[in-house]
């Protein structure tokens, strides 16, 4: 399979790319994916813990940490598939450079979505500690699943935010993005509290959205709640599904923008 | 034994309403140099792109080693190395790393760049500067680099958009003996230049193109044999009016006129009793100006 050995070839060379270019960064990174879920955690654990007992049957802290860590997953790719990726577009050219040797556009993008995908599990996984360390974690058996499901979150993430990159002009587009995409995910998709408080319509838009599937796949691997794997199961499609579809009109965007 | 590799046959490329090139026809043989010389805007560095597929061909037949660019393999792509006319290197790492992580795209072998970086930085003078960071270079220096990195699978072909503008001379000539270097290793060059002595210098054949076609396409020497004749002689306006132009050819550039003559020793008299008047050689710039005439480009 040529198609399988150039992807995982260009992958390889990306994520080392990408990686030299973060190393330098590397304390900015640690401190920013440590300490935003610390203050997070210390104003809502403690402000809204203080009025708010239990949610959902599970204590509050123990119910908002898997919220953060998916909101650590989802903005930590968002902002590297808009920002981080439009700037290898558009402002180094790097994707131009890596054009003219023989890798390709969809190549280049998937090496994008793994390198953003594993940069938001990173991010995760560091709310994951955090939150290990303030207790908001009740099981820990299952917290191998978590790996597989940021990973397919964060791609989707990944390849949602690239179709923003695609139909970007500048940076300044993407205040769209931020407000009427990463912003809603964030207040209305479950993080700190339940979605069935809102109206019913309400719901429904936020079940659309990437990540209430995501929260409702994690949640329970936490918190200890019954999972229900059919459900389980139909989210983790539901993810593919639009993933693939972002991914194939953010390709076929960039394509004709570069290409045309 | 003149192997045509890379063919263009009424090639046209459309952006919206704007024709960008209107139908270009030219044939490149193995082991040659090719100029593409024509004003800002002629067309040339959409011509590169579409060569390396980096930008798609809107109407006629484009062929590089006998099929169109983006059908390319990954072998065959692998033989065509290019310099884009903005530097787009990574910023963010080293000089070796830019080298290594390009040469990793064409799937050079850690092995085989070990020793190829090193000799890339060599022959563009950048041995001492292998582990700085590449915004910390000169312009020349990245614009060395750029050219290193294009070397990195050992290509055939080597398109060069403008490898050296904006460069000292010390640079240019650099550059220059490097290019020459290449050509005698037998590898096929395609250069953009708006530099007429590179081009004079560094080209075996000239494409001159503006507006998206070509006006001519010959060797510097029939260039400018065709269009240009023997010498230039240059009469000052203020001193036109008692000068004999023998119905010369001649070019209206502003305060002076140019008269193009075959012999200059009918005139020898005159120029010595017309202090502001001189000649000289007609060279490619000249017959440039004149294919492509004086008024500046780019709304100007």
């Amino acid at each position: 399979m040529n198609e399988l050995r150039d992807f995982i070839l260009v992958t390889k060379t990306i994520l080392r790319r990408n990686f030299l270019v973060n190393y330098s960064n590397k304390w900015t990174t640690l401190a920013n994916n440590l300490g935003n879920p610390i203050l997070f955690l210390f104003a809502f654990g403690y402000g809204l813990g203080a009025i708010i007992d239990e949610m959902g049957d599970v204590p509050y802290i123990a119910f908002v940490v898997p919220g953060m860590i998916a909101y650590a997953t989802m903005f930590t790719s968002s902002f590297e598939a808009t920002i981080g990726a439009f700037s290898r577009f558009q402002f180094l050219r790097t994707w131009d450079a890596a054009l003219a040797t023989p890798v390709r556009l969809h190549q280049l993008l998937m090496a994008e979505i793994v390198w953003g995908a594993l940069k938001g599990v990173f991010a995760g996984f560091c709310v994951l500690l955090v939150g290990t360390a303030v207790g908001g974690i009740v099981i820990f058996s299952k917290l191998w699943l978590l790996l597989p499901i940021c990973l397919l979150a964060s791609a989707c993430f990944m390849a949602c935010g690239l179709v923003a990159t695609a139909y970007a002009r500048w940076y300044d587009s993407f205040s769209y993005f931020f407000t009427f995409w990463v912003s809603p995910m964030f207040m209305f998709c479950g993080v700190f509290f339940s979605v069935d408080r809102f109206p019913e319509w309400l719901q429904w838009v936020s079940f659309l959205l990437p990540m209430t599937p995501f929260i409702g796949m994690i949640r329970p691997l936490t918190t200890g709640l019954p999972i229900d794997w059919v459900q389980m199961a139909l989210q983790g499609l539901y993810l593919v599904g639009l993933t693939m579809f972002a991914f194939w009109v953010a390709h076929r965007k960039i394509k004709k923008r570069m290409f045309d | 034994m003149t192997q045509t590799i890379i063919s263009a046959k009424g090639l046209q490329k459309t952006f919206g309403t704007f024709k960008a090139v209107r139908g270009l026809d030219f044939d490149i043989e193995a082991g040659t140099c090719v100029g593409l010389l024509g004003p800002n805007g002629a067309g040339k560095t959409t011509t590169m792109r579409m060569l390396m597929g980096l930008s798609g061909v809107t109407g006629g037949e484009l062929t590089v080693l006998g099929k169109a660019p983006e059908n390319l393999t990954r072998t065959e792509k692998s033989q065509i190395g290019l310099v884009p006319q903005m530097d787009n290197l990574d910023t963010d790492v080293s000089v070796t790393e830019n080298l290594e992580i390009y040469g990793r795209f064409y799937d050079v072998s850690w092995e085989e760049l070990a020793v190829r970086v090193p000799q890339l930085l060599d022959f563009m003078q950048l041995s001492d500067k292998a582990h700085a960071r590449v915004n910390q270079l000169s312009g020349g220096m990245k614009r060395r680099l750029v050219i290193a990195r294009a070397l990195i699978s050992n290509p055939d072909i080597v398109f060069l958009d403008e490898p050296t503008t904006g460069l000292d001379p010390q640079v240019r000539v650099l550059i220059w003996k490097q290019i020459l270097s290449l050509k005698a290793q037998g590898k096929t060059l395609l250069l953009t230049t708006h530099y007429m002595d590179e081009a004079q210098r560094l080209c075996d054949r000239i494409i001159i193109i503006d507006e998206g076609r070509v006006l001519d396409d010959d060797t510097p020497k029939n260039l400018i044999k065709k269009h240009v004749s023997g010498h230039v002689v240059e009469v000052p306006k203020t001193e036109l009016s008692t000068f004999k132009t023998y119905d010369a050819e001649s070019e209206d550039i502003g305060n002076a006129v140019l008269l193009y003559v075959d012999k200059v020793e009918p005139y020898a008299a005159q120029i010595k009793n017309h202090p502001g008047t001189f000649y000289r050689p007609a060279n490619l710039e000249d017959v440039f100006l004149r294919l492509t005439g004086r008024s500046l480009r780019e709304g100007a």
